[in-house]
């Protein structure tokens, strides 16, 4: 389990760096699907089958396919890419390292809250709903308004330029 | 011995895709055929005599497949693909142009892990479960792995480098994603319906009364997931991404030798796939109705899954004689179907079939 377990490491922080370093638009959109599917695996590992199977489901499922969708009918080439000045990659560094600054006190917390073996968790799928439908309900169906506001949003947006 | 245990599994499992894959083949080469009053492949192997008087049944046998065509379509084309040119188009990802075929097959081959096969039985004191995995999200699994078999399709489209293989991969991936959403909605209407995600307990609940009679509406979630299969797996009726009157052969055009055979081999293991998923959510899996097989035996387990596999073999026949029988759609009636008329039944599907729950 353990080998298994820097495998999937290794895939994920692999992919993670192939989005950001690979020039063509849809090799960094596969290797994001990689990386999240290499997510899932973790999830998996750690008896979250429905985390996992609803990660793969919306994120690796529904979401990247319409990414790939779009970078494939607009079809992107490399010699269309403006150049990046040096101003926005300095930029974007600082941004980085800002962001390494928020997370490492965060991992530092999270490490020692990882479970060290994965537990045996019957009926995870049931609990999850139960939980969804009791505990959690209102912010359930507020996320759920808001995905259609934005839904509604985008069609909104996309006809409005045939309206007379 | 739980390793091998699992590895029979395994075996089993594959050769269970592999089988009803070259099974489909034949039926679709010599069934279409049939429908459209032609002979078909009969020429291959049906001329094989010989002298020696131990070897003259296995000469029999081989003149029957050979005119059957059984040895045309199932061993000379594979042997044809393996040596044919294989041929990558200029200016694309060699590696992409590869990975894509098995981007295409694999997500069937793994759906197939979770389908139960058999009863369970108990064998030399162990109790075998006749199926490869058991998770706990169950048949979500088969949801999570359709949506990301759009992937090698998306794929073979674009490393085509064509207009036509692109065109066929976004026509492609666009139905699977306008079906995906009424077959989610169907199989959450059966998973309220039998109150579970686990195959095996659905199977379990139709032993008595099969799950299209269990339901007043499990006849709606059955011709939706029906129909949705045959979207999926791109052929019959709704085969526009590779129609051939338009563009040449869609996402596979560039495709030659055994990379086409395998995109071939995962289409047709997805009819399988869908046919037993079907079998097993509404036609009682290896059920037989009026008869009780006891449990736990052994050739109870094997009545069981040949009764499954009889089943299964039911519906793949039936969706190729769709392919083969039905005129193709316009693009936009395609369309209309999967959200408009598809997805609005599905919803009101599965507010009738929660509120006969709870009500």
């Amino acid at each position: 389990m353990t080998a298994l377990f820097f495998l999937v490491a290794l895939v994920l922080l692999i992919s993670a760096v192939g989005v950001v370093a690979s020039r063509n638009a849809i090799h960094s959109a596969l290797f994001l699907v990689g990386n999240l599917m290499s997510v899932a695996v973790m999830f998996a590992m750690l008896n979250a089958h429905f985390l996992a199977v609803v990660q793969v489901i919306v994120y690796a499922g529904a979401i990247m396919v319409l990414v790939l969708f779009v970078l494939m009918l607009l079809n992107i080439k490399l010699e269309n890419q403006p150049a990046l000045g040096k101003l926005v990659i300095g930029l974007a560094g600082l941004g980085g390292l800002a962001f390494l600054w928020m997370m490492v006190p965060l991992l530092q917390r999270s490490f020692a809250a990882i479970p060290q073996s994965a537990v045996d968790v019957q009926g995870s799928v049931r609990e999850v709903g139960k939980l969804l439908y009791t505990q959690y309900v209102f912010p359930f169906e507020a996320a759920s308004l808001l995905i259609m506001a934005a839904v509604v949003g985008a069609v909104m947006l996309a006809k409005r330029r045939y309206r007379a | 011995m739980e390793i091998v245990i699992l590895l029979i599994k395994v075996f089993v499992v594959f050769n269970v895709i592999m089988g009803l894959a070259s099974i489909c083949t034949w039926v679709e080469r010599k069934g279409s055929a049939l429908i459209q009053d032609r002979i078909g492949a009969n020429r291959a192997g049906a001329f094989v005599e010989t002298d020696v008087f131990l070897l003259k049944p296995v000469a029999f046998v081989v003149r029957w497949l050979g005119i059957l065509g059984v040895i045309n379509t199932l061993l000379c084309d594979a042997v044809k693909a393996i040596f044919k040119e294989d041929f990558v188009p200029e200016g694309t990802s060699q590696f992409m142009h590869c990975l894509a075929p098995f981007m295409a097959v694999l997500p069937v081959f793994v759906s197939f892990a979770i389908l139960p096969l058999a009863p369970d039985f108990e064998v030399m004191g162990y109790h075998i479960r006749p199926q490869l995995a058991t998770i706990d999200a169950g048949v979500l699994f088969l949801l999570a792995m359709g949506s990301i078999a759009v992937y090698g399709v998306a794929l073979a489209g674009w490393t085509g480098n064509n207009k036509f293989s692109l065109l066929g991969g976004l026509r492609a991936s666009a139905q699977m994603i306008s079906y995906e959403l009424a077959m989610g909605l169907s199989i959450v209407s059966v998973i309220v319906m039998y109150g579970t995600l686990d195959l095996f307990e659905m199977v379990k609940a139709q032993s008595s009364v099969w799950g299209i009679f269990q339901s007043p509406t499990a006849w709606l979630s059955f011709i939706i997931l029906f129909i949705v299969g045959m979207a999926e797996t791109k052929r019959g009726p709704f085969d526009l991404p590779e129609s051939e009157s338009e563009l040449v052969a869609g996402y596979f055009t560039e495709y030659s030798g055994m990379k086409f055979l395998v995109f071939w081999l995962g289409e047709f293991a997805e009819i399988a796939l869908f046919s037993a998923i079907i079998v097993l959510l509404f036609f009682g899996g290896w059920n037989i109705p009026f008869v009780q097989l006891p449990e736990g035996a052994w050739w109870a387990a094997l009545i069981g899954h040949l009764v499954l596999m009889t089943k299964i073999m039911f519906f793949c026949i039936l969706q190729i004689v769709i392919r083969w029988t039905l005129p193709r759609f316009r693009y936009d009636q395609l369309m209309n179907l999967g959200w408009k008329i598809l997805l609005p039944i599905a919803m009101v599907n599965l507010m009738i079939v929660a509120a006969l729950k709870v009500f």
